[in-house]
This record gives C-alpha cells, sequence and structure tokens, in this order.
C-alpha cells in the first residue's frame, strides 16, 4: 500500500494520529521536501516518530519513482507530503504510476494553506482561483497570475498568492552542463512578491492591459500560518513590499483581498494593519458596498 | 630615410576626401607583398633597391622563411599627384589639394587566412586585386573578389609578374595581349556576377585606367593613362580619347597615318595600338638588355627619355633590365595615380557602405554620422581584428573610424558583437589608452583621428574578445559583425608536456583566440583543449604561435580531427512528444531537414536572427518556398542564436505559450550545440513545434521543468527522423603541367576526391584541376600529392560545403558511419552506443 500522508503546516506534531500509526509501522518512509518545507529539520521528525526517514528531493521523485514505489504491492511505503498531499502541490503523477503498477493508495489528509489561510479572518468562501508567484528572471517575467487575478477581482474574490521557494535547483547553466550543482535555497517573501506584482502592474498598464490592482490595494501577508510564530502583516501593496521585516523568515503567502471584502472581514484584519487609518479609509473607498 | 612625417599624415587626415583606403588582396604568391613593396619603396621606407625581395609587410619570421603572408599588415603612404590637370579625372568624387594620404593593408592570399582578408576588407574602401599574368584568374582570386564586393569595395586590378611572361615564356605581343585581355574579362565575369546597384559598375577596363600591368619583383608597372600621356601630344589629341585608342581593336595605320578599328590594310595585317606603342618598347628593353646588344641600349634609352646614374649604367643582364623598367615605368607611380584616380575616398565610400555597415536604423545619428564621414558626430569605430603588441600578451585593436573622431583619454562604450542596444551585455565603458598609426612592423603615436581613417588602440584589447563596436553615442547600435568566408573545420587537441605549465596553455589559448579572427579555442566535454582551424596549414601556424609565442611552454599536439555535424535526412516517422518532469507539461515537435540552400544563406548571415522578422518572411517565402505564416514563427537559431537550425512554432491557440518561449529556446540551443547522436553540433535541421501542453501555474512550468523537457524532445524527434553526420568538403584547386595530372588524379582517387572541372589555361601547359575533397581525407594531401608529381602540383584546398558522410546510418553502431560517431563518443567520453529515442520519447 502506498500511503500519502499530510503533514499540516509547522512542525512533527502537526501529524495526524492516523498518519503516525502508518509512518511507525511503515517499511519505508519517504518526506518529499521541494514543494514545501516543514519549519524544522529531518532529524527532529525522525526522533518523533522513533524511525528513519528518507528525503525524496526533486529528481527522486521525477526520476526515480520506481525506487519509492519498489514493492509496495506487498509492503507499506509512507510518503509524506508537508501540508495535504493533494493541497496546494500536485503528485498525482505519483498516485497514476502508483495505480498503474496495481499499488493500492490510501490518502490522510491534513491541514493546507489552502485552508489555514482563513486565520488572516478572511472567508474561505471568498476565494477565488489561487495562483503561485515565481522568481522573476531578467528575460523570465510569466505574467498569467496577472489573468487569474484579474478574473477573481472582476467578481470581487481574494486571491491566494503561493510563493516560490527553491530549495534544490541547478542554475541554468549548470543543468545545460549536466552538473549536479545546487543553488543555496531561496524563499520568496511577501515583500518581493508585492514588487513583481506591482511590476506586472507597470507592464500591463503600458500596454493598456492595467487596471487589475494598484499600490493603495489591499492584501494581507502571512508568514508561518499554523506555526508557534505565525504572523499576520495587513496593508496596501505599497506598505506590504516593506514589510519583510516585520513578517520575519519563511514560508510566506499573500492575500489580495477582492472587492466583496465583509465588513467582519475587514474588523478582524485591522489587528494587523500596518496603518490602521488608512486601511478603514481605503476600505470604505475602494471596497465597502461596492 | 621616410619621407613624410607624422605631422604631414596627420594634416591630411583631415581632409577625408584625400584619403584612400585600400587593401591589397590576391590568390597566394600572385606577389600583393612583393608589389607592396614598391609602394613603401616610394613612401621611402625601405630602399629602392631591396624592393621586391624586402616584403617589408611580411613583419613575422615564418612569414619571411615561408615566403607567404599570414597576417595583415597596415600601412600609412603619402602620395601625390603631379598636376592640377590630374585632379579632373578624378570623377564623381571631391577633392582637395593634390596631395593624399594612402592607408594601405597587405593581406594573406593563402585561403586558409581569409579571415584576415575580411578583417582588412571591412576597414578599407577600395581593393587593389593582384593577377599573375601566367596562372589568371584563381579560386582566391574569386573569393576574395566576392568577399571585397558583398562589403562594397571597390576593386582596381593590377596584372602582375608580367616580367615571368617576357622571359619564361617568351610570347609574342598578340599573345601578351589576347592573355591580358582574358584575365581582364574573367575578373569582369566575377564582378559582373556580384553586381550590387548602390556601388555601381564597376567592372575594370584598361582603356579606363583602372587596370595596371607590371612587375611587382622588379618594381615596374603601368596603367593605359600613362602611355596616353606621352603619346597624347605627340598625336595631338586628348590624353582621353588615347586612353580609348590604346585598348581593344584599335590600329594605327602607318601608311594612312590615320586611326582605324579594322585589323588590315590592304590585305596586311596591322599592328593593334596597345601591342606598337606600349608593348613594343617594352618588349625591345628586354630584348635589347637580355641580349646584351650594349650598343643599342644607350640609344633606346634617349629615345625613351630613360636616364640612369651612372652607377647603373654598369649593370647588365636582370640587374640592368630591373633599373631600366623602374626608372621607365616606376611601380608605384603607376599604382598610386590608378588608386588615387579611381578608388573612392572615406567621404564617397562611406555614403553607400554606410547601410551596409550599420546594424541600426537609417536614419539615427550614428548612422548619419556615418554616411557623411562626418569628424564631428558621436564616434563611431569599428575594430576589425587584433595585432600582437611586443609586450607579450597585449594587443592593439586595430580598426577603423566611420565617425566622429577618437583621442588618447576618450571614453567609449566598447560594444562586442553580442551587445543589443539597451541592454548591458557584452558592453564597457572605458578611456582609450593611446591612439597610434600602424606603419608595417611597428607604430607611431598619434593624438587623434579622424573619420575615415585606420589606426590602433591601446587598452582596449581586455574588453573585447577579437571584434566590435566603439562608440560615444548611448543609442548607436553595432556595426556589423564580420561574417568569414572560411569556418574552423579542423581541429586538433593540445595538452602541455609538464603539468605545471597548464596555467601558461589556457592563457596561450586565450590571446591565440583573440589574435586570429577565426580561430576557434574550447575545452571539449571530455577536458582537451581544442583549437580549430581553417586548414591544415592554419591550425599549424596556430600551433606554432601558441607554443613558440602565446603559451610558450612545450606542447603535446593530437592528430587533426574533423569537426562533424549532426543533421536529419527525413521527417520524423511520429511526432516526438516528451513530458517535464513534474509530467505536467508537454511537448510535441517534429523535425525535418533544413533547405540545404537556407542554410548556406544563414551561414552566409544573408539570413539572421537580427533580421526584422516579416522581411526574412518575405525572403523565406519567396526564395525558398516557405509558408509566410510558418515563417513569421521562427522563434530562434541555433547553436550559439544564429547556426543553421530553426526552431518553428506551428502551434495553434496555446495559452502562455510565451511564458515558456525562453525554456524551450534554451533548451533548444542546448540540444543544437550537442546533438544527440555523437553530441557534435547540430546543422540544417528545421524543428517545428506541433503543441504544447502546460500546467495552469507559472511555478510549475519553469526553466527546469522546460529545459530539459525541450532538448529531450527535439533529440526525440531528430532520432525520429533519419539522423546523419555531415562531413566538411574541400573545393581544391591544383595547378598542375600535363604531364603530372596522372599523379593528381591517383592521390585525389585515393582519398574519395571528385575532380568536376578540368581546364587548360590558354597559352601554357598548364592544367587546373577543380575537385571536392573530405576534410577528413585531406590530412598530408599537401604532402602525397606533392611526391606523386614530383612536386608539380600546387593545391589550394578552402572549405566548400558539407555533405552526407556515406556509409549507412549513424545510429547503427555496425555501419561505417555507426563506427566513426562510436569513435567520436569514445573520445569524448561518452558512453559508446548511442542512446535511443525510448530515452527522450515518453508515451502518452
Amino acid at each position: 500500500m502506498l500511503y500519502l500522508i499530510g503533514l499540516g503546516l509547522s512542525d512533527e506534531t502537526d501529524i495526524t494520529v492516523k498518519g503516525l500509526d502508518v509512518v511507525r509501522k511503515a517499511s519505508r518512509v519517504y518526506l518529499e521536501a521541494y514543494t514545501s518545507i516543514l519549519l524544522v529539520d529531518k532529524s527532529i521528525l525522525e526522533t518523533y516518530y522513533g524511525r528513519d526517514v528518507i528525503l525524496a528531493d526533486r529528481e527522486m521523485v521525477e526520476f526515480a519513482s520506481e525506487d519509492i514505489l519498489d514493492n509496495a504491492q506487498t509492503e507499506d511505503v509512507a510518503f509524506l507530503v508537508v501540508g495535504d498531499p493533494f493541497g496546494a502541490t500536485t503528485h498525482t503523477d505519483l498516485v497514476l504510476r502508483a495505480r498503474s503498477l496495481k499499488i493500492p493508495i490510501q490518502t490522510i489528509p491534513n491541514a493546507s494553506i489552502m485552508s489555514a489561510i482563513g486565520a488572516t479572518g478572511l472567508q474561505l468562501y471568498n476565494f477565488g482561483q489561487t495562483v503561485s508567484m515565481v522568481f522573476f528572471t531578467k528575460t523570465w517575467k510569466p505574467t498569467s497570475f496577472y489573468d487569474r487575478i484579474k478574473e477573481n477581482r472582476d467578481i470581487g474574490l481574494h486571491t491566494l498568492v503561493l510563493l516560490d521557494i527553491k530549495v534544490k535547483e541547478q542554475s541554468y547553466e549548470n543543468m545545460a552542463r549536466g552538473r549536479k550543482i545546487y543553488e543555496p535555497p531561496r524563499y520568496m517573501t511577501v515583500g518581493q512578491c508585492a514588487q513583481q506584482m506591482l511590476e506586472i502592474e507597470e507592464i500591463k498598464k503600458a500596454e493598456g492591459a492595467g487596471g487589475v490592482y494598484d499600490e493603495e490595494s489591499l492584501a494581507i501577508g502571512a508568514a508561518r500560518v499554523g506555526g508557534k510564530t505565525e504572523k499576520f502583516v495587513s496593508g496596501t501593496l505599497k506598505q506590504l513590499c516593506e514589510a519583510d521585516e516585520e513578517l520575519g523568515g519563511p514560508l510566506q503567502s499573500l492575500v489580495l483581498l477582492g472587492r466583496r471584502t465583509h465588513e467582519l472581514e475587514i474588523d478582524y484584519a485591522r489587528e494587523f494593519a500596518v496603518d490602521r487609518e488608512g486601511w478603514d479609509r481605503i476600505w470604505k473607498r475602494d471596497y465597502d458596498a461596492k | 630615410m621616410v619621407n613624410f612625417t607624422i605631422e604631414e599624415v596627420r594634416a591630411l587626415m583631415d581632409k577625408p576626401t584625400n584619403v584612400r583606403n585600400m587593401s591589397v588582396i590576391a590568390h597566394v604568391d600572385h606577389g600583393k607583398s612583393t608589389l607592396t613593396d614598391s609602394l613603401l619603396a616610394k613612401a621611402g621606407i625601405i630602399s629602392a633597391g631591396k624592393a621586391g625581395d624586402a616584403r617589408a609587410t611580411d613583419t613575422r619570421t615564418d612569414e619571411q622563411e615561408r615566403g607567404i603572408t599570414i597576417k595583415s599588415t597596415a600601412i600609412s603612404l603619402y602620395g601625390n599627384l603631379q598636376d592640377d590637370e590630374d585632379l579632373k579625372d578624378i570623377a564623381g568624387q571631391k577633392t582637395d589639394g593634390r596631395d593624399f594620404l594612402i592607408n594601405l593593408i597587405d593581406s594573406p592570399g593563402h585561403v586558409d587566412f581569409s579571415s584576415e582578408v575580411t578583417a582588412a576588407l571591412r576597414v578599407t574602401d577600395g581593393a587593389l586585386v593582384v593577377v599573375d599574368t601566367i596562372e589568371g584568374v584563381c579560386v582566391q582570386t574569386e573569393t576574395v573578389l566576392r568577399q571585397a564586393l558583398g562589403e562594397r569595395i571597390k576593386p582596381v586590378v593590377i596584372i602582375n609578374k608580367v616580367d615571368r611572361a617576357l622571359l619564361e615564356l617568351q610570347v609574342s605581343k598578340e599573345d601578351l595581349y589576347q592573355s591580358f585581355s582574358r584575365t581582364i574579362e574573367s575578373v569582369n565575369v566575377v564582378i559582373s556576377t556580384y553586381f550590387d546597384k548602390s556601388l555601381g559598375d564597376v567592372q575594370v577596363y584598361p582603356y579606363k585606367g583602372t587596370v595596371a600591368f607590371g612587375s611587382g619583383l622588379h618594381g615596374w608597372a603601368f596603367t593605359i593613362r600613362q602611355f596616353a600621356q606621352r603619346y597624347a601630344k605627340k598625336f595631338g589629341v586628348d590624353r582621353n580619347k588615347m586612353m580609348e585608342r590604346l585598348w581593344g581593336d584599335n590600329y594605327f595605320n602607318p601608311h594612312t597615318k590615320k586611326w582605324t578599328n579594322k585589323g588590315t590594310h590592304e590585305g596586311k595585317q596591322l599592328e593593334r595600338a596597345f601591342n606598337q606603342f606600349i608593348l613594343d618598347p617594352i618588349f625591345r628593353i628586354f630584348a635589347a638588355v637580355m641580349n646584351f646588344k650594349k650598343d643599342e641600349i644607350p640609344t633606346l634609352l634617349e629615345k625613351l627619355n630613360i636616364k640612369l646614374n651612372p652607377d647603373d649604367r654598369e649593370k647588365e643582364g636582370k640587374q640592368l633590365l630591373k633599373v631600366v623598367m623602374r626608372t621607365f615605368l616606376p611601380a608605384a607611380d603607376a599604382l598610386l595615380e590608378m588608386m588615387i584616380l579611381h578608388l573612392p575616398s572615406p567621404v564617397t565610400a562611406q555614403k553607400y557602405r554606410a547601410e551596409t555597415l550599420y546594424e541600426g536604423p537609417p536614419d539615427d545619428e550614428a548612422c548619419i554620422g556615418i554616411r557623411d564621414c562626418d569628424p564631428k558626430a558621436p564616434l563611431m569605430l569599428y575594430v576589425s581584428k587584433m595585432v600582437p603588441t611586443s609586450d607579450k600578451g597585449r594587443f592593439y585593436a586595430f580598426g577603423r573610424v566611420f565617425a566622429g573622431t577618437v583621442r588618447s583619454g576618450l571614453k567609449v562604450r566598447i560594444q562586442g558583437p553580442n551587445y543589443t542596444p539597451g541592454k548591458k551585455d557584452d558592453l564597457f565603458i572605458k578611456a582609450i589608452q593611446r591612439t597610434v598609426l600602424m606603419m608595417g612592423g611597428k607604430v607611431d603615436p598619434i593624438d587623434d583621428v579622424p573619420a575615415g581613417n585606420i589606426l590602433g588602440l591601446v587598452g582596449i584589447d581586455q574588453f573585447l574578445l577579437k571584434s566590435g563596436t566603439l562608440t560615444t553615442s548611448d543609442t548607436a547600435h553595432n556595426l556589423k559583425v564580420m561574417k568569414f568566408s572560411v569556418s574552423p573545420v579542423v581541429q586538433r587537441s593540445v595538452e602541455v608536456k609538464n603539468a605545471q605549465d597548464l596555467p601558461k596553455l589556457v592563457e596561450g589559448l586565450k590571446r591565440l583566440s583573440k589574435s586570429d579572427p577565426c580561430v576557434l579555442t574550447f575545452i571539449s566535454p571530455s577536458g582537451e583543449h581544442v583549437v580549430a582551424g581553417a586548414g591544415e596549414l592554419h591550425l599549424e601556424i596556430c600551433l606554432k604561435d601558441l607554443e613558440e609565442d602565446h603559451a610558450g611552454v612545450p606542447l603535446r599536439i593530437s592528430d587533426p580531427v574533423v569537426q562533424y555535424r549532426e543533421t536529419v535526412t527525413g521527417k520524423s516517422s511520429i511526432t516526438a512528444l516528451s513530458k517535464s518532469p513534474n509530467k505536467h507539461n508537454r511537448l510535441y515537435m517534429i523535425a525535418e531537414p533544413l533547405d540545404e540552400e537556407v542554410s548556406k544563406e544563414i551561414e552566409a548571415g544573408r539570413i539572421s536572427p537580427r533580421d526584422d522578422f516579416k522581411a526574412r518572411a518575405r525572403v523565406l517565402a519567396d526564395d525558398h518556398g516557405w509558408d509566410v505564416t510558418d515563417a513569421r514563427k521562427i522563434w530562434c537559431f541555433g547553436p550559439d542564436a544564429g547556426g543553421a537550425n530553426l526552431l518553428v512554432d506551428q502551434t495553434k491557440a496555446v495559452q502562455y505559450l510565451n511564458e515558456i518561449k525562453d525554456s524551450v529556446v534554451s533548451g533548444f540551443q542546448w540540444a543544437t550545440r550537442e546533438g544527440p547522436v555523437a553530441e557534435e553540433p547540430m546543422r540544417s535541421c528545421r524543428f517545428n513545434i506541433m503543441d504544447v501542453t502546460l500546467h495552469a501555474d507559472a511555478i510549475h512550468r519553469g526553466g527546469g521543468q522546460l529545459i530539459p523537457t525541450a532538448r529531450r524532445v527535439l533529440y526525440a524527434s531528430a532520432l525520429l527522423a533519419e539522423p546523419g553526420l555531415l562531413e566538411p568538403v574541400f573545393l581544391v584547386e591544383i595547378q598542375v603541367p600535363e604531364s603530372a595530372m596522372g599523379g593528381v588524379y591517383g592521390v585525389l582517387t585515393r582519398r574519395r576526391g571528385h575532380v568536376f572541372a578540368e581546364e587548360q589555361r590558354p597559352g601554357t601547359p598548364l592544367f587546373t584541376i577543380k575537385a571536392y575533397l573530405p576534410v577528413m581525407e585531406s590530412f598530408g594531401f599537401n604532402a602525397d600529392l606533392r611526391s606523386h608529381t614530383s612536386g608539380q602540383a600546387f593545391p589550394q584546398s578552402v572549405f566548400d560545403h558539407w555533405q552526407i558522410l556515406p556509409g549507412g546510418s549513424p545510429i547503427d553502431g555496425t555501419s561505417k558511419v555507426g563506427q566513426i560517431v562510436q569513435e567520436i563518443r569514445k573520445k569524448k567520453g561518452l558512453k559508446v552506443e548511442v542512446p535511443g529515442v525510448e530515452n527522450y520519447y515518453d508515451k502518452l
């Protein structure tokens, strides 16, 4: 049996009781560690679980899945995924391969940022499509997220923006040379995300297709949701550009508010505002009952 | 003793109408350097007695030893016209006074060094094409002439080595005339083939004074103009009219004392005016001197108004002949006059050259500055090559000021060949340390140099690899990057004998690459240092330089190896599909061969990634039968963003396709640089992206996912399209006497050579054989040929085209081609078997 087990959001104790039972009796346990990370070390997990855990990086999952699935027809193999197995990141490919090898599959869900973001006080019912923000390069600035946000904003919904992490990536040059040299890990911050969003808005405006949001659009930055050091900061996109220090380390996400923001939502998020008066003023001007 | 000073040169530079920038170009051994000597003797740089032997522009010892020019050398000369009358003959352009500055570049004739010629042509406006009387127009004459016309360079011709025709072949006057006229005709055939409307008709005609005849070795030459001047007075006709009479079917009938164009009088043959008035005196001098008719000589000299020094009168035989002829018809006078009268000044030339020189729009300040040759415009300077200085490892940047004025200390933008306006790649902003005048082997400092002149720069070499643009305008585009007619197809690997010398080798390779426009140095995947050159000789010279000069350490050098190219010979049998590592992105691709013609156009730079895509699509559609919509959707060229492989987008309505374009292009560059069969570069393949499926979110379709996938799908599509291996083929031209022809054929046949033309040079026992010879078979060819023809055959090889290597499929390890592929793979340290398509093709 292949078990896909969600680990929750922050530390070793977030695993479900059911999940922990499986981990303890499985013959092999893999920890997927490239689409998201836990805020604790692998060794802490191992002590807590009382057993060895194999780290599965991108290469292993994408190129050597047969190792992971080896003998899973008869043995129990646990594949641990930070958050929820089928949450923000998808491991459908692994499941498809398991299916084709006639391996039975069971999923043990857990909390995901997709649901935990409710801690910002925003109602999950009011969220539209989730988008990701990648690290821009000199030549690569994908703008497709902008269209998604536009669709969400057109019907007044919030947008959850997930931020890029690069845990074990090769530089393009090393990739082209086939050298397995990896760059140091990088995590995008809310400030970077807000800056990139405004950059694209500028580009779109120049093309005559802008106006989806601007510097004064309200948003909430979230850091380490569900963890002990959870932190929220709300304000305009411009204010969030400067909020990295307050938010602290990884992992972070951002929510861009939709026009249908409820009064209660605003009251809740005012707690986190950089500038509460401004928060209320802009809400009244641009959002309230519009 | 130099009979002009730097100050005089500098003063002339300010009058660009009186500057002539010209290169001397020819087939190897037709006598360029020797002829150049005569000009230098005139300028007082070498003594008149040594002219013809000194080869002053061959500054390297190996050039002197081998008797061939390897590197082009520049020198500035001072020239003047005798008479204000002469100025009237400078047609179509202005002049300012009778003094002229002539910047002359002597370039190599051996095909292996023709990249040097390209570099020389770029900075000049006119060319003196030297043709051997006996050998006539040869393969390299044609090549350099074609190159010159491509750069919009106006040619004038000198038919050289006339002394050999007289002394060795003992031809008659009429035979000599016929031989001249045949040679001129074949030059004109080449010129008219490459007719360029902006340049106008530049065919050469003796009666217009654009053809000279002479002997560089003996230091004499003449144009018809000079004889016309002598006879115009005597016959009381206009000089220009006289010139027309002295060539072609014009006769002076001594019986009627009238000019006629009929060759007979009352049934008797008349003597052609050219023979009677020009060749006759020359023949008589030769006959008198060489037959030691001492008594005839003084009268003859008096009649021709030739005054000799008392010392020279004592000489006899060839020595006397040389002195007499040189006094009678000094080569420098004829050549300088011809160049001044008929070659364009920078002011004239830059008007029509600006658009071919400049990559940017024709109406920006840089282009207008070039067009007007304006010394006050922003600086536009092209560095065409690097010349080693006496200071080891440092180079003078050699180039031409096209607009503005350059001076020591000026802060300039140094734009390399990959610079694009608005970006910072390949761009440096630095001050010029010093400006110098290049005078053959030595240099003279000069304060500043205005538009239209040639110079050397100190302190630029660290910032430019081989060539580039220097400008003071922030918005200026590059001056067009030079395209070379030869490509580095032969390579040898080098290693140091003593391991501790390795850093010196690495540094030496860097310097070598800088000093030669056409050499390539790189590290092979298996870690060897490789040097690639245009031919065996070129490579030999490069490696000698490397060992003795640039690196200065003992080297071990491998046998020469041929560079192959990978290609496809059919269309992919099925659409290739590859999935990204996360399986969410899928690319569908079909490979097919690119027309050989299109590939050649790309390699010649006539179809390039920098073209306007609409204009390029038009050319591809009109001339090469492409579908216009396809042609407009060429994503890129490769490898190195300019090679002869194309990636074409044929998808329909794929959203966010342009977000992955960069990644796919990177994968394409990677795949075309190292093909699927032997990791050799690919050539002449067209890849069509048929369809693309993408993950909804940008984070799952980044470079990490798409670049390797693009490479895999390209490999898969190529392996499904009957891959082939291309080998480079030389065009060999061999001059050989009839008696030794058997040996030539024997050697060629053994080496897979294919003879396609055999021609006798009229009036000589010499045959010219043209053949295609695979580069692989060419190693040791020259020596082999020499031994089978007792040294009577003279071959010239130049890279001509790529051909499919016959003998089976490269992916079949049992075929002959497959064996070669396995050899290459073994050498590169790869798995010996070619990986099959299943490694790259993913099932749905």
